[in-house]
Parts: structure tokens; C-alpha cells; sequence
């Protein structure tokens, strides 16, 4: 068990087995074996743009089948069919999963359906970059990315290679329909608040 | 000869030869004729960005046959067969390669690169209506900078003459402009 996140080390290869012992108050992403530090929380506009998000999600999928899941909310990719062979745990910003088999008690086990991660400069990188590759490669259909600062959002759909396409960037007086619900349509100016 | 903004009426069409009369202090931008104010100044840090970015394309561009301007500075964007154009506009940042193009008030016809440093009261802008006009005009290469969450979306001309968009990127990456040979910034730079 370990209590003090400086006892990992940065360069070592972590799995989910071993994150469920960690008892330090850091929030932690571990993909294909490597740490990512969540910590300090998120800005304040993150968190207006997520809550937002999750208002207009979770209102519409009010007894459908679907589920929404805000962060903290672990999302497993595992390799094999145990803990020690899961080198990826995320927590998305959002998350919508349609098939409750992947749901348990611990959180959710494979790709949901749909993932929104909301920018800033200390995620940049991985939102762009790591956490872009795991999605696509794992089928994650559909993949925003959310501008906080600039009232911005990017879409991206899997195309029938399995790759993601840009669909189009969208501003706060759009409204954006998902792909995967195409009875859900977003408005981002409820998203986005001038102040 | 107009001397206050507020005489200006956001409905009508204006054109380039209206645009020259006005005498007031507000910068705007005419976009198919339709008028967008800019003020106020763009924030502290759309500035220091702004800045680093030019001072990275004027080194590169030194000594070679393509100019560097930054705002304000007119691009007139006429229409085909239309020497009065509806389009005035004042981007960021922008390279133009066809000296032909600069006259005494500016660029006449579309730069070969824009870069727009974008915020929430210049994103709907920046993402529909400049996307639009620049695609059409022909901008072969078109960046937009978000200054807060610190990345840059980079749009490219396809040969039907429809902006792909090329990369995403964030602070820590290198980004080499598609259009000019061996021009690489150093994001973490600009970001800094």
C-alpha cells in the first residue's frame, strides 16, 4: 500500500491492480503503464463548462438507456482478464456508456460510447496526444474536446477505418448535435459563460 | 464622412469605399459587408502571443520574398469581377507571398498564410465567419490560436479548395507551417 504519491516512480510501468492500493489524496491517470498527476483541481471554468455539459446529458438520457458519468469516474482498458493486465485507467471528463455490460462496481470496463475532455494548459498534451490515441484505438466513437477559455468546441468521429475525423469546431452560439444520440443536441451557449 | 459608430446600422452592407470615409476611433472589420466591431484592445496575453509569433515569422521571412504584417493592417478580400470589395478585415497575424498584393492601404486579395489568436468574443468570428471567407479567398494555410487553453488548430487547403483540418496542438509541440519549407515553431515558446 502506498500513502505518499512521491514514493512512484514517473518511470515506471504502473497497473490497475497496483493503483487500487494507492491511498494518497492525488487524483492519478495511468495509460499504458504510465502516470499522469491529475492534481490541482481543475479551474473553476472547467468545471462550469463540465457541469453543464452533465446538466444537458444526464436531463435527456433521464430513463433511456444510455449512462453519464462525470470525473472522478474510472474508465478501464484492460490488456487481459485481470487487474495486473490493465495498464490503462482513465478518468474522462464526461463519459456516456450505452452498454450496461461494461459497467461495475468500480467504475466502467472497455470504450464508452462517447467521451468530452474539457482543456487547459496542464491537459493539453494528453488530451491531444495520449489520451487522442487510447480513444481511437480503443473505439471510443465519438471524442470532444472542449476550450474553456475560448468558447470552443472540437468534435471528432471514428471514421469506418476506425480512425478519428475532425467533424467541425463549434462556438458558444452553436448548437451541437451528438452523433452517437442524434436526438441530443448540446447548446453551448449554456455551456459557456460570459463573465 | 461618418464620425460616430453608432450611425452605422448593423444591418445594412457596407463596402470598402464606405469603410474609408469613417473617422472614428473604434476598429471594426467588414465581413460581406456586414460590419464587426473590435474593440476593446485584445487582452494582455493575445498580445504577448501575438508578438512572439511575429517576431518567429519576421526572423524567418527576413531576407525572403514574402512580407509579415500584423493588425491592424486592411485585407481587402473583392469579390470576382468586383474592384469595391464587401470584405475588410484585420487579421492577427499574416504572410502574403504576391508582393503585387500590398498597395499604400494594405493587401489587396488573400494572404498565402493567417494566423487569428482567437477569444470568446472573437470565436464565432474566427470559427465561421473568417473560416469562410478565408477558405474562399483562397488563404492557403490558416491557424487558430487559443491563448488560454494553449493550443493551435491548424487548417489547410485541400485541392477543391476546402479547409481540412491538419493537426491539433498543444503547448509542448513543435509545429512546422505546411506552406513554407523548414519554418518550425517551438510552441512551448510561444505559450511561455
Amino acid at each position: 500500500m502506498e500513502t505518499n504519491i512521491s514514493s512512484l516512480d514517473i518511470n515506471k510501468t504502473y497497473n490497475y491492480a497496483q493503483y487500487l492500493t494507492w491511498r494518497f489524496q492525488e487524483r492519478i491517470e495511468i495509460i499504458k503503464g504510465r502516470l499522469f498527476k491529475m492534481s490541482p483541481a481543475p479551474a473553476r471554468k472547467h468545471q462550469e463548462a463540465s457541469g453543464d455539459l452533465f446538466r444537458q446529458i444526464s436531463s435527456f438520457l433521464y430513463k433511456k438507456p444510455c449512462s453519464v458519468f462525470s470525473a472522478p469516474f474510472d474508465v478501464r482498458f484492460p490488456k487481459g482478464n485481470s487487474d495486473e493486465e490493465t495498464y490503462t485507467v482513465v478518468q474522462p471528463d464526461i463519459c456516456i456508456i450505452c452498454d450496461k455490460s461494461k459497467l461495475d462496481d468500480r467504475g466502467c470496463i472497455g470504450a464508452p460510447d462517447f467521451i468530452i475532455e474539457i482543456l487547459s494548459p496542464s491537459t493539453a498534451e494528453k488530451d491531444t496526444k495520449d489520451k487522442f490515441q487510447l480513444y481511437q484505438e480503443q473505439g471510443v466513437k465519438e471524442y470532444w474536446m472542449v476550450y474553456p477559455g475560448e468558447h470552443m468546441v472540437d468534435v471528432f468521429k471514428l471514421d469506418k477505418r476506425g480512425k478519428y475525423q475532425f467533424d467541425a469546431k463549434y462556438v458558444k452560439s452553436d448548437k451541437v448535435r451528438v452523433g452517437i444520440l442524434p436526438e441530443l443536441e448540446i447548446i453551448l451557449d449554456d455551456v459557456f459563460r460570459d463573465d | 464622412m461618418i464620425t460616430d459608430i453608432s450611425l452605422l446600422d448593423p444591418n445594412k452592407t457596407y463596402t470598402y469605399a464606405d469603410y474609408l470615409m469613417w473617422r472614428f476611433q473604434e476598429r471594426v472589420e467588414l465581413i460581406k459587408g456586414k460590419i464587426y466591431r473590435m474593440s476593446p484592445a485584445p487582452a494582455r496575453r493575445h498580445q504577448k502571443i501575438s508578438i512572439k509569433l511575429s517576431r518567429i515569422l519576421l526572423n524567418y521571412f527576413d531576407n525572403k520574398k514574402c512580407e509579415v504584417y500584423t493588425a491592424p493592417f486592411d485585407v481587402r478580400l473583392p469579390l470576382e469581377n468586383n474592384n469595391n470589395p464587401y470584405t475588410v478585415v484585420q487579421p492577427d497575424l499574416c504572410v502574403i507571398c504576391d508582393l503585387n498584393k500590398l498597395d499604400d492601404q494594405g493587401c489587396n486579395g488573400a494572404p498565402d498564410f493567417i494566423i487569428e489568436i482567437s477569444s470568446p468574443r472573437t470565436a464565432q468570428k474566427d470559427v465561421h465567419e473568417k473560416f469562410e471567407i478565408y477558405q474562399e479567398a483562397g488563404v492557403r494555410e490558416y491557424w487558430i490560436v487559443a491563448p488560454e487553453d494553449e493550443m493551435v488548430d491548424v487548417f489547410l487547403l485541400n485541392e477543391e479548395n476546402k479547409y481540412i483540418h491538419s493537426g491539433k496542438y498543444a503547448n509542448q509541440d513543435r509545429l512546422k507551417v505546411n506552406i513554407f519549407n523548414d519554418l518550425e515553431i517551438d510552441l512551448t515558446k510561444v505559450f511561455a
